[in-house]
């Protein structure tokens, strides 16, 4: 019969000789992760998304339907809009109840993809600008309390005001940052839209023709 | 203006009121007030075609006073219907530049002075004089514009050509149409689309071939999208050498390498033969069989001559020269799998599809552009999908008047108003309109642009006169070129808006009026002339162009060529020049017609426009029943047996990139006047070189370093951008030319189509190093 | 401080004598059209009692055939 020392001693060999075996291995596995394939391992530019995901409107524009394309609420004021972010393009908290509290089923997307009326919230729903992210509550989460822990000095940039045209009734230039906002159709056409900013020409397909990116560039010197 | 909130309640009180005002009494105003920011209402609106891109779009141009502070798109416009694009909208502030050159302008002790118009017009006149005396007429030299109006083109024309007596009238539209004219005139034996902007609203399948239309031609890509988006079953094809807008917005997207466009043309023809979707009635009754010559060359040399020879052949002979472009081995050469070769087969073969074709400078600026415009044509002949609602090989123009004015005046070497130099009758009836003698007409056409430029270069033209274009910046192998300007003994006149690399090198320059600033006329891609009033007044010592050629013909002697009064000269010019084209296969509408409507096509026979040409169903000048190709002796169109032929330079191992240039959407040609539009210039504020994702990579480069380009014949340090505007294929790069610290034309090189001599800027090689 | 906008339309050919008369009356900006036979009157007056009083002297004017109103503002 063997002791509990003994015991203990062969479950230690054992340990040992696993230990052995495995290093080797392990080290060569290690050694062999070279450089090369370290690059592969990060995450390549997909091809379609330059241009600041223009493909997105031209897609958007021809599947959507014309009644949702026209449709129209006076539901979401910009206020609202800019209440729930703590600066303009910061990712919105969630305002609503949020059914799976575990996390691991989001089904944010089977309203938020392609909008409509919600019966449940009695809204029309607002249609995010980047689907293909689809790990949403990474960025956006649930208020739990009012109130803050202690209070902040918060200041922000102002957001952008309407009515930004160089010249009367001309197409005003994009105000915002375009990364993760490149689809206009998701904010600016249908329903769930912002009413401030919802567009009266919204069958148009090509909105990148007239309206482009504003910047900081002075004006040209030769 | 800073308003106090009690100035703002005012000042929207006035508006109201004005507002209703002009609905009540449009074209009401009310003088005293000089506000400029106010509501659309109150504004007088006035027409005009837009100055940009050969769509055409038609323009209302918001007047308070006697500035424009507004832009609307015309919705009596065909073209456009009330829609522009972001260069449209804002196209009016290019008149208030802070620079704007407002005063004639003469070197003395190399230094520019401002000088009297009537003085700087002398010294022009005396200097050609001196010139033509001591070297000979063709020592002198204009170089005109596809963005010149109608009448400047002309008043070029009768000058040069009529009274002068040389040949050497030449234009930009050289370097972007020119291969679409000789397309048209070896197929057809007549210029410019048979086709209509309606062919959009009536196609099922769309082809663009290697052109960038979402960003180039915008308004009509929107009309494209309309008709996807309207209609089941449309489809839009992107066949290209890179990954723009326009490959996202398509349903597919096909790459191709450069100049297999030739290969891939043919490949479609020989599976429209094998699948038997050949239009036979068609073909038998309209069509004939040529073949031309081959191993052209790429006129890289000067004093490069070509004369092509064409050779009636027959359909066999076609079938058999087909059989070298197997899709199988066209896969090998182009890149583009057989399949999707294949499927565009199908798509032009299916006869229930009606299929239009666009294309632009991909296949113009090409040293086998004429081949290339040919091979599409085939395309269309062969299926008898031509000449009817839908069914349309569409050139779509560049700028807003290269046919208005180069192709339907006839400003190039060759080229007279109707016809040609070489032929006895076309000078015979342009010396009795224009009123000189024949003798003085000369019929050896001299030089085209290219040429034109190493002339003066080489000494054997001493004075160029240069207007509405910017060659020290569009040239390629630009360095040559501009050294040739700059040398000795050359006299360079500029009519210019804003100080420009061109102008710098200038000995004198002469201010000149903008678009909307004198009465005028330009014409666009689908045969459409469109007429402006003069909508604000000329700024300071500003003169139209056409007027400037007039005061200095004067001077040289030819009052009695160029007689008219200022008040009434765009009108008598007009009525003039359309004597020329008085016939049903080019009628061009009255003056009046053009000053009432938004836009009128030419033919113009019976107060109807001809849309479809050669269909006798809706175009008067057909002899036969059906189709008749009139432009062609037989009466046929010409299908062309043309062979793929290399590029000029390819990349090699020293040179490993192809080098791609072009526009982007907010910025036109050399940016001299989008650049000064605040909107444009802070959405696209500097050039760039496009770069392969994993090219870049691999040469340590990321977006916004340092590269640097290099070629034979010069080299650039610009910007990367990686995923920005396009995606080129790896092994090539792309660079937008609106930047003016950025020549690339320096790198660029002076080969040509032998046929058309319109320069390939799509396809040279360079080096990448990190700077 | 109200502040309203009207078209002013003058009785027929009495647009000078209106011009005239109405740059005499106090609180009133007048803005001539040069093509036609209206002119814009602009009233900005300090409270409603000036607002009274010079309505009553706008109707008691001959050369004013009608006044069509196109903006009015009041502060609360």
């Amino acid at each position: 019969m063997e002791t509990s020392e003994r015991k203990l001693g062969k479950l230690f060999l054992a340990f040992a000789g696993i230990c052995v075996l495995a290093l080797p291995a392990i080290v060569f596995w290690a050694l062999s992760y070279g450089p090369d394939e370290i690059e592969a391992a990060m995450v390549k530019p997909d091809q379609t998304t330059f241009d600041e995901n223009s493909g997105a409107i031209f897609v958007s524009h021809d599947e959507l339907t014309r009644a949702y394309l026209e449709g129209t609420s006076n539901q979401r004021t910009l206020e609202e809009y800019y209440s729930r972010r703590q600066y303009p393009g910061s990712p919105p908290w969630i305002p609503h109840k949020v059914e799976d509290e575990s996390r691991e089923r989001i089904a944010c997307l089977t309203c938020h993809e392609k909008g409509g009326w919600t019966e449940e919230m009695k809204k029309y729903t607002p249609v995010t600008p980047h689907p293909e992210n689809t790990y949403c509550r990474q960025c956006h989460v649930k208020m739990e309390v009012e109130g803050n822990f202690v209070d902040i000095n918060w200041k922000s940039v102002q957001p952008p005001r309407l009515g930004r045209s160089h010249l009367p009734g001309g197409p005003p230039p994009i105000p915002h940052d375009l990364q993760m906002r490149g689809d206009c159709v998701a904010c600016h056409v249908g329903p769930g839209a912002v009413e401030a900013i919802r567009v009266d020409h919204p069958s148009r397909g090509n909105c990148r023709q007239c309206h482009v990116p504003d910047s900081f560039a002075g004006v040209f010197q030769r | 203006m800073k308003l106090d909130r009690r100035s703002f309640i005012k000042l929207m009180a006035m508006n109201s009121a004005a507002t209703a005002a002009a609905t009540l009494f449009p074209g009401v105003i009310f003088g005293a007030w000089k506000t400029v920011d106010m509501a659309s209402g109150g504004l007088v609106w006035k027409k005009t075609p837009c100055r940009f891109c050969g769509t055409g779009c038609g323009l209302l141009v918001g007047v308070s006073g006697d500035r424009a502070v507004a832009v609307k798109g015309d919705p009596n416009c065909t073209v456009n219907k009330g829609l522009c694009c972001v260069k449209g909208y804002h196209s009016i502030q290019i008149l208030y530049g802070k620079d704007r050159i407002q005063k004639a302008l003469v070197r003395k002790n190399g230094k520019m002075v401002e000088v009297p118009v009537a003085e700087a017009l002398d010294l022009v006149a005396n200097k050609m004089q001196e010139t033509i005396q001591a070297h000979g007429k063709d020592a002198v030299a204009m170089y005109g514009s596809g963005q010149w109006s109608i009448t400047d083109g002309y008043v070029a024309s009768k000058l040069f050509k009529g009274s002068i007596g040389t040949n050497n009238v030449e234009a930009n539209a050289r370097l972007c149409m020119a291969s679409a004219v000789t397309g048209c005139l070896t197929t057809f034996g007549l210029d410019e689309p048979m086709g209509c902007y309606e062919d959009i609203e009536k196609a099922d399948v769309f082809i663009t071939w290697g052109n960038n239309m979402a960003e180039m031609h915008p308004v009509l890509f929107s009309r494209m999208l309309a008709t996807r988006k309207n209609r089941t079953n449309v489809k839009i094809i992107d066949f290209a050498t890179r990954t723009t807008r326009s490959s996202l917005a398509a349903d597919r997207s096909i790459l191709f390498r450069p100049q297999t466009d030739l290969s891939v043309a043919n490949a479609i023809c020989y599976e429209i033969i094998r699948n038997g979707w050949v239009n036979w009635e068609f073909v038998n009754r309209h069509v004939s069989f040529h073949k031309g010559k081959t191993n052209i060359g790429y006129g890289t040399e000067d004093h490069f001559k070509f004369k092509d020879k064409a050779e009636t052949v027959d359909f066999d002979s076609f079938k058999a020269f087909l059989e070298d472009y197997t899709p199988e081995n066209v896969e090998k050469i182009s890149g583009v799998p057989a399949k999707d070769i294949k499927y565009l087969a199908a798509l032009y073969g299916d006869p229930d599809k009606k299929v239009t074709s666009f294309w632009t400078m991909g296949m113009n600026q090409h040293t086998r552009g004429t081949w290339i415009n040919n091979l599409v044509y085939n395309i269309h002949l062969l299926t008898g999908k031509i000449s009817s609602p839908g069914n349309s090989p569409f050139s779509l123009t560049g700028q807003p008047s290269a046919c208005g004015t180069v192709r339907e005046v006839g400003t190039l070497t060759h080229k007279l108003p109707h016809g040609v130099v070489m032929n006895p009758d076309h000078r015979k009836m342009a010396a009795e309109i224009w009123d000189v003698p024949v003798e003085n007409i000369d019929p050896k056409p001299t030089y085209h642009t290219v040429e034109m430029f190493r002339a003066l270069d080489r000494g054997d033209i001493r004075f160029m006169w240069i207007q509405v274009t910017n060659p020290m910046v569009t040239m390629p192998n630009l360095r040559r070129y501009r050294d040739g300007a700059e040398k000795e003994g050359r006299f360079v006149v500029v009519s210019e808006i804003y100080p420009t690399p061109t102008s710098d090198v200038a000995d004198v320059i002469l201010p000149s009026a903008l678009w909307i600033e004198r009465e005028g006329f330009f014409g666009n891609s689908e045969r459409r002339t469109q007429h402006n009033d003069q909508i604000v007044p000329m700024p300071g010592d500003t003169v139209s162009n056409t007027w400037q050629i007039i005061e200095v013909a004067r001077r040289m002697g030819y009052q009695k060529q160029f007689p008219w009064s200022e008040e009434t000269y765009i009108e008598d010019i007009w009525n003039e020049y359309t004597r020329f084209h008085d016939s049903p296969k080019h009628r061009m509408a009255p003056y009046k017609t053009l000053k009432e409507r938004s836009g009128v096509q030419w033919p113009f026979v019976d107060g109807m426009e001809t849309k479809w040409r050669y269909n006798a169903k809706y175009d008067p000048a057909c002899k036969q029943e059906d189709f008749d190709f009139y432009g062609k002796p037989d009466h046929r169109a010409w299908i062309w047996l043309r062979p793929y032929e290399p590029p000029a330079e390819s990349p090699d191992s020293e040179y490993p990139f192809w080098l791609n240039t072009g526009r982007v959407l907010e910025h036109w040609h050399t940016g001299s006047m989008t650049r000064r539009i605040p909107i444009l210039h802070k959405a696209m504020p500097k050039s760039y070189v496009e770069i392969n994702p994993d090219d870049a990579a691999r040469l340590g480069i990321t977006n916004g370093s340092d590269v640097k380009i290099s070629s034979r014949r010069g080299s650039l340090v610009m910007q990367a951008m990686i995923n920005g505007r396009g995606n080129p294929p790896m092994g090539m790069v792309f660079v937008p030319f609106f930047d003016e610290k950025y020549l690339i034309n320096e790198v660029t090189l002076d080969a040509f189509c032998p046929i058309s001599k319109q320069p390939d800027y799509k396809k040279c090689a360079v080096k990448l190093e990190r700077a | 401080m109200p502040v309203f906008s009207y078209l002013a339309y003058p009785e027929k050919g009495a647009k000078e004598q209106l011009l005239k008369d109405l740059s005499e009356v106090r609180y009133c900006e007048i803005t001539p059209a040069q093509n036609e036979e209206i002119l814009i009157l602009l009233t900005d007056t300090p409270d409603e009692d000036s607002e009274i009083k010079l309505q009553k002297q706008l109707k008691a004017l001959d050369s004013l055939q009608s006044l069509s109103m196109t903006f009015g503002h009041v502060d609360d």
